[in-house]
């Protein structure tokens, strides 16, 4: 039992019951936010109901009672000096019981959420009403799992191996947990990048679901440390300090290292339903005309692109860290030392990653507008990048895949997004301050007040979508305070219409009658005098966009086509398996 | 011997949901040849009588004079292959066709080791990848035999029009014994085939070249994506297995977790109602995708096959869609081939994913009325049986049809009047 003020510490399986460190399963303890827990667990934003739709029955869920040391309790907190065999029979032991599993899913996707939460500054909310997501550990036979608008839950499925006739559960992989999650989230962040746009819109969801899962598994010590063994194990833990050698902890080494172990095992047990995102990510080699062949315009494929790009940056700032640590004799390094500085960099690009959500355009995203998000987010509250080079190495990363800042509403020095320019022309006098970092009436009445100077278009229905506020603090100390609006545009026109309306040419073969719904939009970054500090739009006439997003959709089918708030994802993933 | 046909017809007969066509190829000194495509339906049209299939069989025999030169099967789906069926006793259309001693039988690549266990597959690994996939195809009909069987044992545990669509499919996947080994026996010569491989239609087709685009085998469909680390669990030839296994668990079972029960679902605490109301319905739409992707995948087992005269062009897609397509459509020779298609056999009944707009925007001859030999277009179709209109997945898809409407000369046997058998198409060549 550990209790702070602020989080107390469950166990977890560090990854899922196939990785291993040292031939016993990698259980670890996280540190969640603290609360007081009623069974389920049922907690301030999560709901856990463990009912089984195919067999028609509850599990006995994680119980509570009232008294404090039940709340604080840790039963499944690993014991440590238990021989080979007590060990087996505990891990067994331990992964039948679905309250553990219960527990898990709690506790991952708590650590989840407080991943965003901490990164943005803010509570964040889920991609519905309501405050606390439903998360069905065993929802039914299926090999699949699925975050459900509809439902508000994170749904889970189990299905018989056709190896070792074991029941696999998804609900018990981290990675998986920790992806569904992220859908969550996002969906709450970002309402509009689940609408039908280009490749690169489609893929994110994925991709940065994927990133946030793999960078949250490499922010915790097992998993780095089950990263290095590769095939070799390493010495174990002997109270003193263990060393490596310099030449297994290159980055080819580790990417090799990877490969051969944890990449291998790393969600193996699911037996291919699930793509193995961190293998792919570590084997897709470096390649500017990727994005550009045919097998990589469908969402999935995209997306893994996305996430090798990503990967790749973890890795080389792992590799930076490494060698910026002192060797010891013989030419070797601190094994817990590297193993700590793989988890700071994961942790570090991770928080990169979600804060560069708040600087993204709110439709029609693409990869290249990510990494200018990301870059601007990271240049804000790290002014001084010269330690690591986080920003040059990610930089360099993306473009290894053909990504680069868009060029034009960036500053091609650093590749983060220009400074708005058009300050002159903004009217700041007929809203109040204060509204203005919560209202969105006041917002609005602000965007429509200077609908000319941020280049709108007045005949498309305009909404703001959020007013956020977000506080971080800078590794200086100082705090930055930003608030975060976006508004969207909506137009609904015909086939005919398309270029009167957007500029561009009606794709060949679409008829005049063709419903079209095309979207604008932009994030409104105001600083803490409450001014403009950077407007990411994507206006609702930029042609060579609308062209681009509309032949796609036209082509793959997917215009105007109905969406289905259950089995979006679900679908989804499944395509994944096909 | 006639080298080269004058005119061709095609009988698209009215099977209700399913496709049944006759090719009749008409050479000088009045010789013909017949060929079979597909013969099968999964609903008949209405006021039909229950043998409906039987009349089919004796106009096809009465068409072709007591001969077909050839039958193709694309691909083993009840509404392609039932008519093939010969039934346990008594007159049957399956009887009537295998009588009719077709000289050849060509069915997809995935069909050959189905039938016979003793490996008459290719060399080496392809062979074997053939025989998984085989082996696989059987395992997702047991799937869908088994979701057929949740629906007949549960009834209370979905909705109506959910059970209703899930069964079609379903039963649309379940193995016809029947008519598989019927297919094996009749003629000839049996053609197992695929992507560029033999037709074994020339020797019976004087004249005509008959292109197979599809389906690419295994290595064919992993050259394309040669840019790929290799990942064999990628090709979806073998993602068979991985949806066989997870549809034939799909379904209802006992607790995974028997000593930890604390609730069954009649006596569920309220806190937990909402929740597995909504798991219960989420679990139906599963069974539903899983049911989808085997149906899915069974179509892009289809053959496509692409008949070419000297100045005309018929293309039989099956129910192949764009994953089978895949393939051919990466080749410029295959594109140019297709850019001037006369006659186009609508894919999968008019569904939305079987005509890519790749394919539709390929064809040069569609036009409106006006277009001096413009592309006709042949469907077999009954709307009604399939998708929804709610969802945008209703077969015949709407906007698909008003598009053949509009810009091809459409034959289609869900207009046929009732009592109308078939409807003819005659093309000179």
């Amino acid at each position: 039992m550990t209790t702070t003020a602020n989080t107390r510490k469950l166990t977890i399986l560090a990854q899922d019951p196939s990785v291993k460190v040292n031939g016993a399963i990698a259980f670890t303890r996280v540190d969640i936010p603290a609360e007081v827990l009623a069974d389920g667990p049922t907690g301030y934003r999560v709901k856990l109901v463990d009912f089984d739709a195919s067999a028609n029955v509850m599990y006995t869920p994680r119980r509570f009672g009232p008294d404090p040391k039940d709340q604080d309790a840790d039963p499944y907190a690993p014991k440590k000096g238990l021989a080979r065999d007590a060990r087996q029979r505990w891990e067994a032991r331990v992964l039948a019981d679905p309250a553990f599993h219960a527990q898990h899913c709690y506790a991952v996707v708590m650590r989840t959420l407080a991943r965003f939460e901490f990164a943005l500054g803010r509570r964040v909310s889920w991609g519905f009403e309501g405050h606390q997501i439903h998360v069905a550990p065993h929802a039914f036979l299926d090999s699949n799992a699925f975050y459900s608008e509809a439902d508000r839950a994170l749904v889970f499925g189990y299905f018989k191996s056709a190896r070792t006739g074991q029941t696999v559960h998804t609900c018990l992989s981290h990675d998986i947990v920790a992806h569904e999650t992220t859908h969550a989230i996002l969906d709450g962040l970002r309402d509009g990048f689940t609408n039908a746009s280009t490749p690169d819109q489609a893929a994110f969801h994925e991709g940065f679901a994927d990133v946030v899962a793999l960078l949250s598994v490499f922010s915790l010590k097992e998993i780095v440390a089950a990263a290095l063994q590769g095939d070799k194990p390493l010495p174990a833990p002997r109270g003193h300090i263990r060393l490596i050698a310099k030449a297994r902890v290159t980055r080819k080494a580790i990417e090799d290292s990877i490969l051969l172990g944890m990449g291998e095992q790393f969600g193996s047990e699911l037996e291919g339903a699930r793509a193995n995102a961190l293998r792919r990510s570590v084997t897709l080699k470096p390649d500017r005309g990727l994005l550009e062949q045919p097998e990589f315009q469908e969402a999935h494929d995209r997306g893994e692109v996305f996430v090798a790009a990503v990967m790749h940056s973890f890795l080389t700032m792992w590799s930076s860290r490494i060698a910026a640590l002192g060797t010891f004799p013989g030419n070797k390094y601190n094994l817990d030392m590297v193993i700590e500085e793989g988890a700071k960099a994961a942790d570090n690009l991770l928080t990169m990653a979600i804060r560069a959500l708040d600087y993204c355009p709110p439709v029609d995203l693409a990869f290249a507008d990510f990494l200018a998000a990301m870059l601007t987010a990271d240049a804000e509250t790290v002014p001084d990048d010269s330690r690591y080079h986080y920003r040059k190495v990610v930089r360099e990363s993306f473009a290894a895949y053909g990504i680069d800042p868009p060029q034009g509403p960036t500053n091609p020095r650093t590749g983060a997004w220009s400074a708005f320019a058009g300050s002159a022309d903004i009217t700041y006098g007929r809203t109040h301050f204060d509204s203005m970092l919560h209202d969105k009436e006041e917002v609005f009445r602000f965007v429509w007040e200077n609908r000319r100077a941020l280049d709108l278009d007045p005949l498309a229905y305009t909404r703001i979508e959020s007013v956020r506020p977000s506080v971080r603090q800078g590794p200086d100390g100082f705090f930055l305070r930003e608030t975060i609006c976006e508004y969207v545009q909506v137009l609904k026109i015909f086939g005919a219409e398309v270029q009167v309306a957007l500029g561009i040419e009606r794709p060949e073969g679409m008829p005049t009658t063709q419903s079209i719904t095309a979207y604008g939009g932009g994030t409104l970054v105001f600083d803490e005098y409450g001014r403009i500090k950077y407007h990411i739009a994507q206006p609702l006439r930029d042609g060579k966009r609308q062209s681009e997003r509309l032949k796609y959709l036209w082509e793959s089918g997917e215009l105007d086509q109905p969406v289905e708030a259950r089995s979006r994802f679900a679908n989804l993933h499944r395509r994944r398996l096909i | 011997m006639p080298t080269k046909p004058t005119s061709a017809s095609i009988f698209a007969y009215q099977v209700g949901f399913g496709d049944c066509f006759l090719l009749r190829f008409n050479y000088p000194a009045n010789v013909q040849k017949h060929v079979l495509i597909d013969f099968g339906t999964t609903g008949l049209p209405e006021k039909v009588a229950k043998d409906h299939l039987l009349l089919v069989a004796q106009d096809i025999a009465q068409q072709c004079n007591g001969k077909l030169d050839a039958v193709v099967a694309t691909h083993r789906h009840a509404d392609h292959i039932s008519g093939f069926a010969t039934g346990s006793g008594g007159p049957s259309s399956g009887a009537i066709i295998k009588a009719l001693n077709p000289d050849v039988v060509v069915q997809p690549w995935t069909e050959k080791l189905s039938l016979a266990e003793d490996a008459l597959g290719p060399k080496g690994s392809q062979g074997f990848a053939h025989r998984a996939a085989a082996r696989n195809l059987n395992q997702m009909q047991q799937a869908a035999a088994q979701v057929v069987d949740a629906l007949d044992t549960h009834p209370r545990r979905f909705s109506q029009a959910l059970a209703a669509r899930m069964r079609f499919i379903g039963e649309d996947n379940i193995s016809n014994v029947s008519a598989v080994k019927n297919l094996a026996s009749m003629g000839r010569k049996q053609v197992y085939t695929f992507h560029e491989g033999p037709s074994g239609l020339e020797a019976v087709l004087p004249g005509i070249k008959t292109h197979v685009l599809g389906p690419p085998t295994l290595r064919q469909s992993e050259a394309i994506k040669k840019q790929r680390a290799k990942d064999p669990d990628e090709f979806w030839h073998l993602q068979f297995k991985r949806l066989a296994a997870g549809g034939a668990q799909t379904g209802f079972g006992d607790p995974v977790f028997p000593n930890h029960v604390v609730a069954k679902g009649t006596k569920l605490p309220a806190s937990a109602r909402w929740l597995a109301y909504r798991m219960q319905q989420a679990a139906q739409e599963q069974l539903m995708g899983i049911v989808t992707q085997l149906d899915k995948q069974m179509n892009n087992t289809s053959l496509i096959l692409l008949f070419e005269t000297a100045n005309k062009k018929l293309l039989f897609p099956g129910d192949a869609q764009i994953e089978n397509w895949s393939v051919a459509l990466s080749k410029d020779k295959y594109k140019k081939l297709l850019a001037d298609v006369d006659l186009y056999k609508v894919g999968h009944h008019g569904s939305l994913n079987a005509t890519p707009r790749s394919i539709w925007g390929a064809f040069a001859k569609k036009g409106t009325a006006k277009k001096a030999g413009r592309l006709t277009t042949v469907l077999s179709t009954m709307p009604g049986k399939h998708g929804s209109e709610q969802s945008k997945t209703e077969v015949p898809r709407s906007t698909l049809l008003m598009e053949l409407k509009q810009h091809s000369e459409l034959h289609s046997t869900h207009t046929l009047g009732q009592g109308v058998l078939f409807s003819r198409i005659d093309l000179a060549l």
